[in-house]
């Protein structure tokens, strides 16, 4: 593994409040609707309870965190994989849950192409699916790590060494709990070191196009030349 | 009235440290350099007595592979079990990050008291399950012990027809049906404590035990390991008052639950990464076992891992295979037991020797329980997995082939979808032809087989493994015990 360039002390620029890194854990539960028809599934969506359509949406990107292409949300792959269809399994595919910053916001997406979609396609809404669609929910839990960090040097070996988890919910999650179209990094890099741009570049790293160890190199990749600039 | 599994009990206790301090597990560490120790195995027939050798057409194959395919050298003798691992075994595996979260999540509950009951201390996935789960809890300092529940052969029988019943067979539901259950549920009662912070039972056979519930102290959990889909409404109804007492319910698979009042949690089934079955073998042991059973490894190989049985198509298999053969030279293992000492098994062999026909790169393998290294070390010297199953439990063996990297080509059953994400982490089928092109499809495709297999192993390390298994009970723990509050982002 690769180890932060060593600076001089002078040169190190302290943060006014340390980054703490956390990682989160979480829990499946199995909720009460189930869906066989697409028509189904957007009855479930309407009704839901917040924590499914975060649960399908959110939490299944950290789940599938692997996969570089090709996996979206649960609604899109349901869509594609077991009622076949294909256009509306791109719509679902194409939303970006960076865009939204409350599941409310993000039902009424998904609430909307399904209705659109449906409309469109009467035929499709009724038509069993080859396997039910399940909704669940998911219970997480934050986990403290020993990673602070209180200059950029530090921050990038806490990058290095926390567990993708940990990326996943300062990274992504973290959209809802700010509230803005934003993530743990940049708000603390903007905030606490005045590095803006810094954090504008972090912020627009595509999730949807990497794995989730594709997006930590990208942040480390940013820092690292940050850290050589300074 | 009989009674079973006591000398089990016993068994299980001292091997799992149990009456020892927490964390006395004594280890027995196998690295994957190390090459297994195996008795030198004599040539056996692959077949139960009674079934006839097979005859093959006239090849070109070498005389050993051909002497290996009539003749395989199947291990005769039992070796010891080894012991299980510790958690920093899984270090190199998980990454240390994950380690330390499962380290701190049970901080919290160092100290707390767990109580496992199930039915039966040896065999099945659930002994085998508590088998490597508890040494780590214990390794953890959180102090679980196993209990097995006692019983005669009455109540044996009356929960194995109501195991089948909830696997929706038909079944007679007496109230004398319903007393034997009761009455030996209300003897182990008496005979047990239930003092600890959380009592988890296992599966409808132990359910009763419920009655010992105190208000004031512990938190109980019933994990059901089986699957619920379509049960028998009466058995179902009889147990249903039982379970909606429980404080939690953990199911293997959404597709498996029941609707009921008290909060359902999905945990999936796990294998270990250690285990003989899963670990890391030498290149030069999986030569040796491919040599024992004329295994050609400079030809693709394609394999289905399954006891003889119906349901897991073994038939299917073949005429898929045959189908390939057309287009690719390659050879079909198919590996199991269950043919020895199950009659029904034994004819599902003789008509899958009957469908393999004189082809001599079909080679059956019925193999004895303790054969978990050679299978281990099929499936790696595999080109591309099979589990054509026609109806399945969760589906262990993909879980397995997954974590080996292997492309899997698996029936979209049971709880095989949840394992294979269509053409992500695997290929589903639902037919012969189905199963037979997108197998050729991987073999001619080694790029799109190599990255599903680096996704599903992924999928596993993620989802299936031992480890993530701790790491959900843990939480569980916290939640039930009100350590922890989920966080709520929406």
């Amino acid at each position: 593994m690769a180890t932060a360039p060593q600076l001089p002390a002078t040169r190190t620029r302290w943060a006014r409040s340390p980054f703490y890194f956390n990682s989160a854990s979480h829990l499946l539960r199995i909720g009460r609707e189930k869906a066989t028809t697409l028509q189904e599934l957007l009855e479930a969506i309407r009704t839901c309870a917040e924590s499914s359509i975060f649960q399908h949406t959110f939490q299944t990107l950290e789940e599938h965190h692997f996969i570089g292409e090709g996996f979206s949300n649960d609604f899109s792959h349901w869509a594609f994989a077991s009622c076949n269809e294909v256009g509306l399994a791109e719509r679902l595919a194409a939303i970006d849950v960076r865009e939204f910053t409350s599941i409310a916001k993000l039902r009424e997406r998904l609430i909307l192409i399904m209705e659109e979609y449906l409309q469109r396609n009467p035929r499709a809404a009724t038509r069993t699916a080859m396997e039910p669609f399940y909704l669940m929910a998911s219970d997480l839990v934050v986990v403290p790590t020993p990673y602070v960090a209180r200059n950029l040097e530090e921050f990038a070996d806490g990058l290095r060494k926390v567990s993708i988890h940990g990326i996943y919910y300062h990274f992504i999650d973290a959209r809802l709990r700010l509230k803005l179209n934003n993530n743990d990094f940049s708000v603390w890099l903007e905030q606490e070191l005045d590095l803006a741009q810094v954090a504008d570049r972090l912020n627009r790293i595509d999730i949807y196009t990497s794995t989730l160890e594709g997006v930590r190199r990208g942040i480390l990749k940013i820092i690292e030349a940050e850290i050589g600039r300074a | 009235m009989k009674e079973k599994n006591l000398e089990q009990k016993t068994a299980i206790e001292e091997k799992n440290g149990i009456g020892r301090e927490p964390g006395s597990v004594q280890q027995e560490k196998a690295t994957a350099t190390e090459t297994p120790a195996r008795p030198e195995a004599p040539a056996a027939a692959a077949a139960p007595p009674g079934t006839k050798e097979r005859r093959f057409r006239q090849t070109d194959l070498p005389a050993h592979f051909i002497e290996r395919r009539k003749h395989p050298r199947i291990s005769t003798e039992q070796p010891p079990p080894p012991a299980p691992p510790c958690l920093d075994d899984y270090a190199p595996i998980i990454g240390r990050p994950e380690l330390d979260e499962i380290h701190f999540l049970a901080r919290q509950l160092r100290g707390k008291t767990v109580k496992m009951v199930n039915s039966t201390a040896v065999g099945g996935g659930v002994a085998e399950i508590l088998n490597r789960l508890i040494p780590l809890m214990n390794e953890l300092e959180i102090h679980t012990r196993w209990d097995v529940i006692t019983g005669g052969n009455d109540f044996y029988e009356v929960t194995k027809g109501f195991h089948n019943a909830l696997h929706g067979g038909d079944y007679n539901l007496t109230q004398q049906i319903k007393d034997i259950f009761m009455s030996y549920n209300e003897q182990n009662r008496q005979r047990m404590e239930f003092a600890e912070d959380l009592v988890v039972i296992h599966d409808p056979q132990p359910a009763g035990l419920i009655r010992s519930r105190s208000p004031k102290h512990g938190r109980w959990i019933w994990r059901c390991h089986i699957d619920l889909s379509n049960p028998h409404q009466g058995v179902w109804d009889f147990l249903k008052p039982m379970i909606e007492q429980y404080d939690a319910a953990i199911f293997s698979a959404p597709a498996f639950t029941r609707q009921l009042s008290i909060p359902q949690y999905l945990f999936y089934p796990s294998i270990d990464p250690l285990s003989e079955k899963n670990r890391e073998l030498p290149e030069a042991y999986i030569d040796k076992v491919c040599d024992d059973f004329g295994i050609d490894r400079s030809r693709p190989v394609i394999t289905q891992i399954s006891r003889f049985d119906r349901l897991k198509d073994p038939v299917g298999v073949i005429e898929a295979y045959k189908l390939v053969k057309k287009y690719v030279d390659c050879q079909l293992v198919l590996a199991g037991g269950g043919a020895t000492d199950d009659p029904e098994g034994a004819a599902v062999l003789q008509e899958v020797m009957e469908a393999a026909g004189d082809d001599p790169d079909v080679i059956i393998l019925n193999l004895p329980p303790w054969s978990a290294l050679e299978i281990n070390a099929l499936q790696r010297a595999s080109t591309v997995i099979v589990q054509k199953s026609l109806k399945e439990g969760f589906g262990l063996t993909v879980t397995e082939g997954l974590w080996k990297e292997k492309p899997v080509v698996a029936g979209a059953v049971g709880g095989i979808p949840t394992q294979i994400i269509h053409k992500l982490t695997g290929i589903l089928v639902h037919s012969v032809e189905g199963c037979a092109y997108q197998i050729r499809y991987l073999l001619t495709h080694p790029e799109l087989a190599a990255q599903l297999g680096k996704h599903g192993r992924e999928h596993a390390k993620e989802n299936f493994l031992i480890t993530v298994n701790l790491k959900r009970w843990l939480l569980l723990f916290q939640i039930l015990l009100g350590m922890a509050k989920p966080h709520v982002t929406a």
